[in-house]
């Protein structure tokens, strides 16, 4: 064991021996538990509600797509090359498992009674992953439970589908319309699904909705990342031509008031660990008061002010490590175990879960002992300075005053 | 080897200056023995604690082991008071937390001397003032006398050129005070140390082979 270990180490037993430091070294390690406990339950908290926010926007949101409005043709070739050039680029992608086009657009679905204006999705090959039906084609509709709850709709009842565009025909404007059965009714299972839309075959959406919104929905392998693929095909499509959107830019929106939730929860919550880093320079500097003339003698024998320093930064986190640990490791357990047994309830009308739930994440926890390390360091610093500092003489006269 | 040459002090003590030396000149040979003596309030101990590297002069120059203290940095002064000085307190000064043994065995750990020669070398000396058997007791448990023998194996652990005792004595009764004396004059004189020595009692200062007396801030032949 090195000087600055030997003497820290003593000093750290010693504080057990004095009442006043007792308590103010208790209140310190205590006050460090209840910190970065809090701060880590914070986060689980904020983890597990985000988390399960993210699954389900990532459940329900394409992963990728290349947006190329009505054309993606370059110079010299048709709206229909340009998009077959995108869509091999895309399937040519390492990630990629497939590519299908894929036509957004605003329509009505009508029965003998009334319109209602709907969402219309037409794809090419089958419903997307990020539907929640069989990715199997049909030749009809796939409704939204939401949808045919208002419309009255059951599978194999037909409707019509309606194109705000109508078409002109010799005698006259007269509206695009389809008749097509329900083959499917599907529920989304989303937080909001108001916008939930309803699926045609690509071929009949394209007849009514010609100037609809037509992209690209790429699914990637499983363990494929969507940023990077994403990257990856920016650098070989122009801009001008398509653009490429991934789920998180998609709700990048979402995203930042997250971030920005979770820093401010942080924030807040971090203060009792800076409340408890007063405590520790407090009880440092009580620590150096009782210790004032042995410090000196140290100096006197040769130890120079940077070990001095050391001794009291070291002896800083031997206060603070015990509690810093100690809290940490209550806050994760209690995490645990609170969404374990699911002890929080929520009204499970209001979100998709009936319980608070809880993910400790082992960054978070490094962050919230990065910060209390952090503060505790800064408090310790300044204690540690004042040991540097004392004048030998001064410092062992004050033994005799 | 000691040399003193032209040093001054001064004090700022409220609004008044109090100037405590005033062109100190001394010569200490390798070996040799000096006592300080003078009234309360001369500046003995401040003239000790400028040989001992713990103070700064404002004027003159201050040699010691070959080292011009005056010219050193004070990282170079930290390391030069554990290589080459010792110090014996009045108070003895030992630190409370550590046992007779490891605070013997204080310089050499500061020294980064290894723990298990140093150990050796610290019980060597406590049997050589008669405390091996007190070793491991801490200096609350020990009597005064007890206390500044263990404060001189301190002070000699690393064998030091130049040991520098204040008041060794000034706390301690007569018999305490004369084994401590007796003790001082037998490690030194093993080790040929030079020591310069703080005292008011003139029995002590007679022990030492030079006497100078501090007083109106000059050092005169006492």
């Amino acid at each position: 064991m090195g000087f600055v270990w030997h003497i820290a180490v003593r000093y750290f037993r010693s504080t057990r021996a004095d009442a006043h430091i007792r308590a103010l070294s208790t209140l310190t390690a205590g006050g460090l538990a209840v910190g970065t406990a809090a701060l880590v339950l914070a986060l689980a908290a904020l983890a597990g509600f985000q988390n399960l926010l993210l699954e389900d926007l990532a459940r329900h949101t394409p992963a990728l797509q290349i947006e190329f409005g009505r054309g993606a043709a370059v110079e010299g070739e048709s709206a229909t090359e340009g998009a077959r050039h995108l869509a091999e680029l895309a399937a040519a992608t390492n990630g990629v498992a497939g590519v299908q086009e894929l036509l957004y657009a605003r329509g009505w679905l009508a029965d003998d009674d009334r319109p209602l204006a709907v969402e219309v999705l037409g794809y090419e090959k089958a419903p997307p992953p990020w539907i929640p039906v069989q990715p199997e084609a049909t030749s009809g509709l796939i409704v939204p439970v939401s949808v045919a709850l208002r419309m009255g709709l059951a599978v194999g009842d037909i409707v019509r589908v309606v194109s705000p565009r109508p078409g002109l025909t010799p005698v006259g404007p007269r509206p695009r319309v389809r008749t097509l059965p329900v083959d499917l009714i599907y529920r989304s299972d989303r937080a909001e699904n108001a916008d939930d839309p309803v699926l045609l075959p690509l071929e009949q959406a394209s007849a009514l909705f010609a100037r609809g919104d037509r992209r690209l929905d790429l699914t990637l392998a499983p363990e494929a990342d969507p940023e990077r693929i994403g990257d990856f095909l920016r650098r070989g499509i122009d801009p001008a031509v398509a653009m490429v959107t991934t789920w998180r830019q998609a709700n990048r929106a979402l995203l930042f008031v997250l971030r920005l939730e979770k820093g401010l929860v942080f924030s807040a919550v971090a203060l009792i660990v800076a409340v408890a880093s007063f405590a520790l320079l407090a009880a440092l500097s009580m620590v150096l008061s009782s210790k004032r003339a042995e410090v000196g003698v140290l100096a006197a024998m040769g130890a120079p002010p940077a070990r001095l320093q050391r001794v009291f930064l070291l002896l800083g986190a031997l206060l603070s490590v015990g509690g810093a640990g100690l809290g940490g490791a209550a806050g994760a357990g209690l995490a645990a175990l609170l969404d374990r047994y699911r002890v929080i309830s929520t009204p499970s009308d209001v979100y998709v879960v009936d319980y608070v739930p809880f993910l400790v994440r082992g960054t978070d926890v490094l962050v919230v002992l990065a910060v209390t390390v952090l503060f505790t360091a800064a408090a310790a610093v300044i204690g540690a300075r004042k040991a540097s500092l004392l004048h030998p003489v001064e410092a062992m006269r004050s033994a005799r005053t | 080897m000691i040399a003193v040459s032209g040093v001054t002090k001064a004090y700022q003590d409220g609004a008044v200056r109090r100037q405590v030396l005033r062109g100190v000149d001394l010569v200490v040979a390798r070996g040799e023995t000096a006592a300080i003596v003078g009234p309360s309030g001369s500046g003995k101990s401040t003239l000790l604690n400028i040989l001992g590297a713990l103070d700064t002069p404002d004027a003159g120059s201050v040699r010691v082991d070959g080292v011009d203290l005056t010219a050193s940095r004070p990282s170079a002064l930290a390391g030069f008071r554990n290589r080459s000085l010792g110090f014996v307190f009045q108070f003895h000064q030992l630190l409370p937390d550590f046992t007779a043994l490891e605070n013997v065995m204080m310089p050499g750990r500061i020294a980064g001397r290894p723990t298990s020669s140093l150990s050796a070398l610290a019980l060597a000396l406590l049997d050589q003032v008669g405390l091996a058997d007190r070793a491991g007791a801490f200096p609350q448990q020990l009597s005064g006398g007890e206390r500044q023998r263990i404060a001189i194996c301190r002070a000699l652990v690393l064998e030091p050129a130049v040991l520098l005792a204040d008041e060794p004595t000034g706390n301690l009764d007569s018999r305490s005070g004369e084994q401590v004396l007796g003790l001082l004059d037998t490690l030194r004189r093993r080790r040929d140390t030079t020591m310069v020595l703080v005292t008011h009692n003139p029995e002590v200062a007679k022990r030492c082979g030079a006497v100078l007396r501090l007083d109106g801030g000059s050092l005169a032949p006492g």
